[in-house]
């Protein structure tokens, strides 16, 4: 992975982490600001219901205590007293509770038996056994009917004033589904009621929830089984209680429901009051901000990749340029220098690679100079070593020549045909010299062909099987699979030849010259063996040297021709030998097509 | 068969030819024509008891008694029904009311079978029952609380059924055990629906599993209802309340003493209970002269005649 893509890693997750934490943060604490306002509004809501509650309470109470105080009320009161006779007001309670639109109505004697019932006229003379309820205020109360159900009221209670003996009057209102139709709720807001109002059968529990039994202002409560839990519980514990329900999976098909318990004069419950306000408006509310929240993220995300990658590219790219140079640095070009921008760190370095690369120049130039003087000091040096041999026996000779000219002409044409001779033989010995250095100088540039590893090293086998004399023998080992070379056959058998040459130069008492081609990866090594005395380090390392030998009659450019012709075929050369175990030279070379 | 000619009185044996023209009959009135609920009558000339002085009556059937009530009150009606238990109201508001001697039996009617196969239960069920607060309330005290079917002015020996209520004795023919569930039906509206209320009360209080029928909820258990009296007779009536109650009953003779066996024989059975005496009762309007009341507590219209309006 490069540095530019590190940086942008690295870049892009912290700036998306970040953003990430930033969006989860916000979320979450919109989510409970929403809750918390939910809950509020919830609670409001229950608020203005309680008291619309209370108000119809208190109309009931009003109601009722408008009857008490009604002349109609009195005058029953005072015949009641003077006759005793409570027959002509079997039906009273019906018309009164019509006209005061009251559910249910009970005219009570003092003694607490029922004078007149408007919701069960045939109760007359048997006890109200809410005779002893407190006066004035309004409370919850089961009440039978005549067909066996159970209906529950709000009832209030008040006396007829204006006797020793009043009469009570016991008026309600039901609390079903048409109470419930005629509360003000809120949009959104559903308000149910459930009071188990059917016989109680001997074996039922109290722990059962009929779904019958719960309405609201338009009819049956939908999905009333999702509210049991909560209808048992208040039931059980006659405290207010509120609680999310969830209706489906959806989180938007859920309510916020508050829980309430009517209870008697008793404080035993005998219903709960539901107040279920929908959240779906709050759900699609946050559903919005989360799908903005989301899109504000994601385009922060993408916006952060663009930035990283600029970023990354514009710290990361003095760095490339930086390890480009140095890599062309590394490959020998030290030409190459990077721009320098800015006044940070960056350019500094840049600045210090530009004059370390110039100062690296400048020394190669210095040392390219140094060894062209040294290498000149030592063609110098080797050719008037090589030349002084020859010109010492031509001196002699020309010295021995001028000598005998004072000699009888019989020895001195005996003295001339020598030194002619030697002459002779010293002039070809320095045209040789001169000839192997014009040689080195003229190498030619190689003409590429393919060619087989296995030819070339059978070619140079043919050359010297017989050559190598009786004492050194000469063998080849080749790979079977093909081994093509892009090279000059010419150029190659002439260094292959010169090594098996040096090869069979090192054994002078005899040995074996091994000559081995092989596949090595792409490329193919090319291995001429010895079995001599093998070479010291110091040889080793000085061998390639031009004018570098250890022959006594050696010019030293062998070697150096053959590492030339080597490196010019992209290869390379190198010796392996152990002390007295002989040398091996390895030329490798690219593999054809690889 | 000495009640013979009295049971072949009766409406259900009425002969009538379907598609006749109502020309038919011997009465005083002949059916003229059924137009809206309106059944009109016109004077038949050839009466056997001579032509009546009215030349025609208009009756209004199936009218509410609060419409009847109106259309007295203002002068389109001459002659109303006043329920038993709204005579009082009509004798408070002034009305000229006039009274028949009890004529209907109001009668539990017991299954025999079923729930209530138990003699015992049936009888408690008797006993239960407050006849006093149905004659007293809901029939304003126009009603007479009744142990026998045949009410006093007719068999002279109704005194001997006790119609006295008796919770204990209820509950011990009830046998303490859980009672059955029991359904009670109500045949007619106004003060037979409450005095059926009352009576499923009265039950409850003594421990009986009573409801009200609902309308369509099958053959109820109990049921509530009012027998006529239609003659002078005892042994006729007696008979004609056993099959109007679906009893079959053997016969016997119209001697008191007969009666008074096969009254008590019949009651015995625990398949009818009576509760109480009711009157039939009208409000007749000023310029109505010399209207009397049947045995049957049904107006005799053949001698009325009217006043002229002024």
């Amino acid at each position: 992975m490069s540095l530019r893509q590190k940086l942008l890693l690295l870049f892009s997750l912290t700036i998306a982490a970040t953003v990430a934490a930033v969006t989860w943060t916000v979320l979450l604490r919109i989510r409970h600001v929403f809750e918390v306002r939910d809950q509020e509004e919830t609670a409001l809501f229950v608020s203005q219901f309680q008291r619309e509650f209370q108000s119809r309470s208190a109309e009931v109470a009003a109601s009722v205590g408008r009857i008490a105080q009604s002349d109609r009320a009195r005058a029953i009161t005072g015949e009641l007293a003077q006759t005793g006779d409570p027959a002509p007001y079997v039906n009273e309670a019906q018309t009164m509770a019509q006209e005061a639109h009251l559910d249910f109505l009970e005219i009570v004697a003092p003694g607490g038996e029922i004078v007149s019932s408007a919701q069960w006229p045939a109760r007359f003379g048997y006890a109200e056994p809410a005779a002893s309820a407190p006066q004035g205020g309004s409370f919850l109360k089961r009440e039978e009917l005549p067909d066996g159900s159970q209906a529950l009221g709000l009832f209030a209670m008040d006396s007829v004033r204006g006797s020793d003996r009043p009469l009570r009057i016991l008026g309600g209102e039901k609390l079903d589904q048409a109470f419930l139709a005629g509360l003000p709720v809120a949009p959104g807001m559903t308000v149910g009621l459930y009071a188990d109002t059917q016989p109680e059968p001997a074996q039922k529990s109290s722990a059962e929830f009929d779904a019958r039994q719960f309405v609201a202002g338009g009819g049956p409560v939908a999905n009333a089984d999702a509210y049991k839990p909560l209808i048992l519980s208040t039931l059980a514990a006659g405290q207010q209680s509120t609680s999310i329900l969830y209706l489906t999976a959806k989180r938007e098909e859920s309510l916020n429901v508050t829980a309430i318990p009517l209870k008697n004069e008793a404080g035993q419950p005998l219903a709960v009051l539901t107040v279920a306000i929908s959240r779906s408006g709050m759900v699609a509310a946050q559903q919005q901000i989360r799908a903005t929240a989301y899109g504000v993220a994601s385009g922060g995300m993408l916006f952060a990749i663009v930035f990283s990658l600029w970023i990354a590219a514009r710290v990361s790219r003095p760095i490339e340029e930086m390890a480009r140079a140095s890599e062309a640095v590394a490959g020998g070009n030290w030409d190459v220098t990077v721009e320098e921008r800015g006044r940070d760190e960056l350019t500094v370095l840049a600045r210090s690679f530009n004059h370390m690369t110039a100062e690296l120049a400048a020394q190669r130039e210095r040392l390219v100079q140094t060894e062209r003087v040294a290498a000149w000091r030592e063609l110098a040096r080797r050719l008037a070593h090589e030349l002084k041999n020859p010109l010492f026996p031509l001196q002699l000779t020309v010295e021995n020549l001028a000598r005998s000219r004072q000699l009888a002409e019989a020895e001195f044409n005996e003295v001339f045909e020598e030194s002619t001779r030697t002459l002779g033989m010293e002039i070809a010995n320095l045209k040789k010299i001169i000839g192997r250095f014009s040689d080195f100088s003229k190498m030619p540039r190689p003409q590429l062909e393919r060619a087989d590893a296995a030819d070339l090293v059978e070619r140079v086998r043919a050359l010297y099987a017989t050559a190598c004399g009786e004492n050194v023998a000469l063998r080849t080992e080749v790979a079977d699979e093909p081994m093509p070379l892009d090279v000059d056959p010419e150029l190659l058998h002439r260094a292959l030849s010169n090594l098996v040459l040096n090869a069979m130069d090192a054994m002078p008492d005899g040995g074996m010259v091994t000559i081995s081609a092989r596949p090595a990866g792409k490329a193919i090594e090319l291995r001429v063996a010895d079995t001599g005395q093998g070479l010291t380090p110091e040889e080793c390392e000085r061998l390639f040297t031009p004018y570098y030998t250890t022959k006594q009659h050696g010019t030293g450019l062998g070697l150096a021709i053959v590492q030339s012709i080597v490196a010019d075929h992209d290869g390379t050369i190198g010796v392996e030998s152990d002390a007295g175990s002989g040398a091996t030279f390895i030329i490798s070379l690219p593999m054809a097509g690889a | 068969m000495r009640q013979l000619p009295a049971l072949l009185a009766g409406d259900e044996f009425l002969i009538a030819k379907p598609g006749a023209t109502p020309d038919g009959g011997s009465g005083p009135f002949q059916v003229s024509g059924f137009v809206s609920g309106v059944l009109s009558l016109t004077a038949n000339d050839s009466s056997w008891q001579g032509r009546p002085f009215l030349d025609a009556i208009e009756i209004r059937v199936h009218r509410a008694v609060n419409d009847q009530w109106l259309d007295f009150a203002a002068g389109r009606a001459d002659l109303i029904e006043i329920p038993a238990e709204r005579i009082r109201q009509a004798q408070q508001q002034h009305l000229p009311v006039l009274i028949s001697q009890p004529v209907e039996v109001l009668t539990l009617e017991l299954e025999e079978s079923g729930a209530l196969s138990n003699a015992s239960l049936r009888s408690g069920i008797g006993y239960a029952i407050d006849r006093g607060a149905l004659a007293n309330v809901i029939f304003q005290r126009q009603g007479i609380p009744a142990g026998a079917l045949l009410p006093q002015n007719v068999s002279g020996f109704a005194f001997l059924f006790s119609a006295d209520r008796d919770l204990n004795r209820a509950h011990e023919l009830r046998g303490g055990a859980a009672s059955p569930a029991l359904q009670l039906e109500a045949e007619g509206d106004g003060a037979l629906q409450l005095a059926a209320q009352r009576i499923v009360l009265d039950l409850r209080e003594a421990g009986f599993n009573v409801q009200m029928a609902r309308s369509g909820a099958g053959s109820p258990a109990i049921r509530l209802r009012a027998l006529r009296v239609e003659s002078a007779d005892p042994a006729a009536d007696l008979a004609a309340m056993a099959r109007a109650a679906g009893i079959a009953f053997p016969a016997f003779s119209s001697d008191p003493a007969a009666v008074y066996r096969a009254e008590r024989e019949l009651l015995d059975r625990k398949t009818l209970i009576p509760l109480l005496d009711l009157p039939l009762a009208y409000a007749v309007g000023t310029r109505v002269r010399d209207l009397r009341l049947q045995s049957d507590g049904m107006p005799d219209l053949a001698a009325v005649s009217l006043e002229p309006s002024r």
